[in-house]
This record gives structure tokens, sequence and C-alpha cells, in this order.
């Protein structure tokens, strides 16, 4: 009896943590999909009539669009440029030059030290000598420093783990360093490379300082979603909730791709 | 054929000499343990003859090829590791197969070849798992499933035993010696368990400080050690050494002892000379009072070993302990009385250490 009465009061504070935990993302969800009248009564509504009309505004509405789809080029291209540089040098870092790795490790986790309105000012003055001010190719650039140092910070300590005898008795099977690389520390390092590679993407992806003062044009969505509110005198709640679910989705879709992604890798020896 | 052929081998870490000057020569199909304290090399050694460790003087040849220079892949050994460095991404059947499939064997041909492996060494039911769902034994047999389906020149194993209880270690050690039977294929084991060592070498290698103190048979390593250090090393209990000066007729004198030497191991040995003398417990028993090469001590401790006992006396203010099987009748403060033949006491250089047995 007793045991029931604690699983239920277990069970009840477990739910409640749920609701406030992801209260407000539903609230947000449920917002995108209602009309003004329904959010603004003083009475919140949880049955009402969905409509798919905030979507419609915002995908209809040229600025919008076009910061998603700058934010999708901008963020994919810098942490893919940025995995593919800094993992092969993570690795080397973590078996070939353990010496000076630390050194190493602290430099690139002082590049994310410094606030980033410090390289803003300056990199405006440089990327408008340069000609790529306001450029995509200029936002992904300056992302770059963010996605490379964060990866190799992550990356070093996943490839610490992966143990060593593993790679020399692969070694000993006649495979050569990158063989090795790519058909064993890769995948067992995998989990944790994941992990990293999230976390760089989720790090740009809201990155709204940079993006704000390097492009103009050519904004990225956090940039567009903070000046939505300027749009109109009445408050557009509805659209901004269903930018925010926008904002939120590419993350989400990205981090199962990648783990499908990551589970084949894995899976796959030679046929 | 692999016999293999280390000519002045030098190995060092920056200015830390690790291996000076190793010369070293296996025969084809023999089994050669590397035994020694811990860092005093082995690993190291063993390592540079995989090609794991680059070698920073000297030459290695395996089977009449110079592979100084080779990567490991190339060199045409296998080895075991001591922590079995099993793929864990692999299930264990692609684990034994993938040196092959990455040569480009064909199916058709690693079947049969994977079939025999595994019922070798008792894995077939364990073929489709993980790695880790195998206990510590399974996983051994993966480690040297793979090294032998790719019928190597060499097998190497460095400490293969060591993660595995007493008795699993015990089985594990006849299987590997049985393996080497029936393949002949040369191998190289290293342990810093002399027993292990004694039990499945064809020849040790006794190494110290990256130098070979001994290298011979089993038997000639027990029986005929070369210095203090390699009798020092070997059997259980450990060797017992008493300082003794000689006397006219190859008597051995040091206080209340007095033990006759064997003429024809020790035949260049003079009177008045300072000598180490080495006594092993197990070749020692009891004996009546007065007896040839007796010695008189008083009974300090009686360790229980099953079917005999290690009785620790003390003679002349000094430790000396022998085994007998008639352990249970002693008890602590008695007097007792032992013997040892003169071609079981072992003589050594007090300053070199190294033996005066005539070659
Ligand atoms: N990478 C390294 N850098 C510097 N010194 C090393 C390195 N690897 C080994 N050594 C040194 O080389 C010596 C021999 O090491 P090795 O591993 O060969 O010993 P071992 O005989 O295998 O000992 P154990 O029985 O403990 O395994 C040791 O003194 C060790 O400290
Ligand atoms: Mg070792």
């Amino acid at each position: 009896m007793g045991k029931l009465i604690s699983t239920t009061l277990t069970r009840a504070l477990l739910g409640l943590l749920i609701i406030v935990a992801l209260g407000p993302i539903l609230w947000t969800v449920l917002g995108a999909f209602k009309e003004l009248r329904d959010i603004v009564t003083p009475v919140p509504k949880l049955i009402f009539e969905p409509t798919l009309d905030n979507f419609a505004t915002i995908l209809r509405n040229p600025t919008i669009r076009d910061g998603l789809l700058h934010s999708v080029i901008v963020v994919s291209a810098s942490v893919l440029v940025g995995a593919v540089l800094g993992i092969p040098a993570a690795h080397t870092l973590a078996r070939h030059a353990r010496r000076w790795g630390d050194d190493v490790q602290f430099f690139v986790l002082s590049l994310r030290f410094m606030p980033p309105v410090a390289i803003a000012i300056p990199f405006i003055v440089i990327y408008l000598d340069l000609g790529i001010y306001d450029t995509l190719f200029g936002l992904i650039l300056v992302y770059l420093i963010t996605t490379i140092s964060t990866v190799i910070w992550l990356a070093v300590p996943a490839f610490e783990r992966v143990p060593h005898d593993i790679e020399e008795a692969a070694a000993m099977e006649g495979c050569g360093p990158a063989e090795v690389f790519w058909r064993f520390s890769l995948p067992l390092a995998a989990p944790s490379l994941f992990g990293a590679l999230v976390f760089t993407f989720v790090l740009v992806w809201n990155e709204l300082l940079l993006a704000l003062t390097l492009a103009a044009q050519n904004a990225t969505l956090p940039v567009v979603a903070a000046s939505i509110t300027s749009l109109g005198k009445e408050v557009p709640w509805g659209v901004i909730n269903a930018a925010t679910v926008l904002l939120v989705l590419p993350p989400l879709v990205f981090i199962g791709l990648l783990m499908g992604l990551l589970n084949t890798m894995v899976r796959s020896g030679p046929k | 054929m692999a016999h293999i052929h280390c000519t002045d081998i030098v190995k060092s870490y920056g200015a830390h000499p690790v291996i000076s000057g190793l010369n070293l020569d296996i025969p084809n199909h023999e089994f050669v343990v590397f035994l020694g304290p811990s860092g005093c090399g082995k690993s190291t050694m063993l390592r540079m003859i995989a090609g794991l460790e680059e070698v920073s003087g000297g030459r290695i040849e395996i089977g009449g090829t110079d592979v100084t220079d080779l990567p490991p892949g190339e060199r045409g050994v296998a080895m075991v590791f001591q922590s079995y460095a099993l793929y864990p991404h692999m299930s264990v059947a692609d684990n034994i197969t993938f040196g092959l499939r990455r040569q480009g064997v064909s199916k058709a041909e690693i079947a049969p070849r994977l079939k025999q492996v595994a019922e070798v060494l008792g894995l077939e039911q364990f073929l489709d798992r993980r790695p880790k769902n195998l206990s510590g034994g399974q996983q051994q047999r993966v480690a040297m499933a793979r090294a032998m389906i790719k019928t190597p020149k060499v097998f190497l194993f460095d400490e293969p035993l060591s993660n595995l209880d007493a008795k699993l270690r015990e089985k594990l050690r006849t299987e590997i010696r049985r393996m080497h039977l029936k393949l002949k294929t040369t191998t190289i084991f290293v342990t810093h368990d002399q027993l292990e060592a004694m039990t499945i070498a064809d020849r040790i290698v006794l190494m110290r400080d990256g130098m070979i103190e001994q290298m011979g048979t089993p038997d000639e390593i027990f029986e005929r050690p070369a210095s203090r250090f390699v009798a020092d090393f070997i059997g259980t209990p450990a060797m017992n050494f008493v300082t003794a000066t000689l006397e006219a007729g190859l008597i051995a004198r040091s206080g209340s002892i007095k033990l006759q030497l064997s003429e024809a191991e020790f035949p260049s040995l003079n009177p008045g000379q300072e000598v180490e003398l080495g006594l092993r417990p197990a070749r020692m028993d009891l004996c009546a009072p007065g007896s040839a090469n007796a010695l008189t001590g008083e009974v300090v401790l009686v360790e229980n070993m099953g079917a005999e006992g290690q009785v620790i006396t003390e003679v002349d203010g000094a430790e000396i302990s022998f085994v007998t099987q008639g352990f249970r009748d002693l008890s602590i403060g008695d007097t007792v009385h032992f013997t040892i033949r003169p071609e079981h006491i072992h003589v050594f250089d007090p300053k070199t250490g190294r033996s005066l047995r005539k070659d």
C-alpha cells in the first residue's frame, strides 16, 4: 500500500516536472496553430480551430523565408567544414601530438573566451575592405572559428577514450593510418563526436550578434525572428510562435539525420 | 620459414635507454617466452618485432626478410594483446575475419576457415555476439582466433592471460601450448609469471634492464641459472642465498653451515675464495642429524601448501627455508635437520653475481 502511494507520488512529481519543462514549448507550438484572437483571450483556450495561416504568413514573407534559407546554408556549411577539419585535427592531437596537445587544447578553448563583440567591429571593417561584408561566405568564415574550435575541443577527449590497443590491432591487420582512423577511431568515437556536432550546430544556429553586425540583406533566421516584433503595431503572436517552431525544427531534423548516419557508419565493416 | 633474427637492437625513449644492444635468434617452430621483472623491456621488444614501435638501432629479420622498416601489417605476424583489443563495433565473426576480408579474400574461402578456428577454440555459438557480451576467457579466445585465422608466420602474445583468474589461466595456458604443438607456428609469449613461462616455453629468454640475462630451456634456466638474478627470479619458494668461504676439498663454510660442493660442476674454485651459495628450498628435505651436507636450524614458520609445506628456519641468525612433505610434524621452535645434495648447490661470484659453474 505504502509502495503504491510512493509510486503514485513519484509519477505525479515526474509528470509535474515534465509539464514545467515542456509546457512553454508546447504552448508555443499550440500558439503557432492559433489565430490571434484565440491567443489573446483572457482565458487560455485549449480547444480551438487550428490554422496554418501563421506558417503561411511566414513562408510567404520573403524576409523570413530567406532568413531560414540563409541560416540553413550558413550553419550547415560552417558545421560541415568545422567537422571535416576539426575531427581529423582532434584525432591527430589526441594520438600523435600529446606533448603539445594540452597547449593546443587551451588555445582552441581560448578562442571561445573572447566575447564576439570584441571581434565584430574589426570584422566589419575587414569584411568591407575584402568585399565580403553582408555575404553568406563571410558569415560562414567567421562561424568557422566557433565550429572548428568547438569541434576540436570536444573531439580530443572523445578520441582519447578510444583504446590505443584497438588501433594497434587494426594496424597489425594491415590498416594504414587513414584506414585505422576511418574504420576504427571514428566509429568508436562516434557517439561522443555526435554530441559535439549537435552542440556546435546549436551554438551557431542560435548565434545572433555576429549575424546582426556582419550581414544586412543576408540576415539569418535569429536576426529575422528578433526583428519580427517590430513588423506591425499589433504584436503578431501567432507568427512569432510559428517562427519559433521553424527555428527549433532544423536542429531536431539535423540530430535525427546525424543519428541515422552514425548508426549505419558504426555497423559497417568491410563487406 | 619463420625464424626470427634480431641484431644489436637498441631502443631508447628520449635519452632513456630501454633496450641496449640485444641479440636474439629464434629458430622456426619454437615457442619462446620473454620473462623478466616489470619494466625490463619485454613488451617493448615484442612491439618492436610486431612493428608497433620503431627501433632506435639494429635490424630485425623474420623468415629471412629484413622487416625493420616494414609496417606491422606487412611483417606476417599476428599479435594477441593483454587487453584483447577486440573491435567493439563488430560481431565476433566480423572481428575474426576482418583481416581476411580486408585483404579481399573471397567469402567462399573465409567461411570454412572461420568455421574451423571457431571450432578449435569453441566459439561457434558466440559468432553473432558483440565482444562486450562475452566473458573474459571467451574474449581471449576471440583474440586468439583473430590471430590464428590469418595463418601468420609468427604469433606474438603480450601477457594474454594476465586478466583472467587463476583457474582459467591454467586452462588457456594448456590450450595455447596444445595449439602450438599442432600448428608449430613460431611464437613469442611475454609474461612476468615464471610458472607460466616454465610450463609453456620451449625456450625462455630471461630479461633484465633491457638485456638478456639468460636464454635456455626451462630446465636449463631452473637447474643451471647463469646468474644470481636468474636463480632468484625463478622458482617458488625463492632460493636461499648464503655467503660462504671455501676450504680445501671444495667445502663451503659459513658459521655452522658446512657444505660439500660438486667437483664435477665447479672445478675452478680455489680454497679461501668468497662465494655465494644458492640453495633451492625445493631441493632440500628433512634428514637425520649428522647426515652429509646437513643444516641445522630452528623452525620459525611453517606454511602449508597442500601436498608439501614450506618450513622457514633460522640458521645462525639468518633465515633459510626448505620444502618438505613431512611439515605436519613440525612446530615453531623445533630444531630441524635438513640436507641438500652437492649437485643441487649453486655457486655465484658475490661481486659479479655470475655463476661459477663450468660451461
Ligand atoms: N612510450 C614510452 N615512453 C617512455 N618510456 C617508455 C615508454 N614505453 C615504455 N617505456 C619504458 O620502457 C621500459 C620497458 O617497458 P616495457 O613496457 O617494455 O616493460 P615490460 O617488461 O613489458 O614490463 P611489464 O611486465 O610491466 O609489462 C620501462 O621502464 C618503461 O617505463
Ligand atoms: Mg609489458
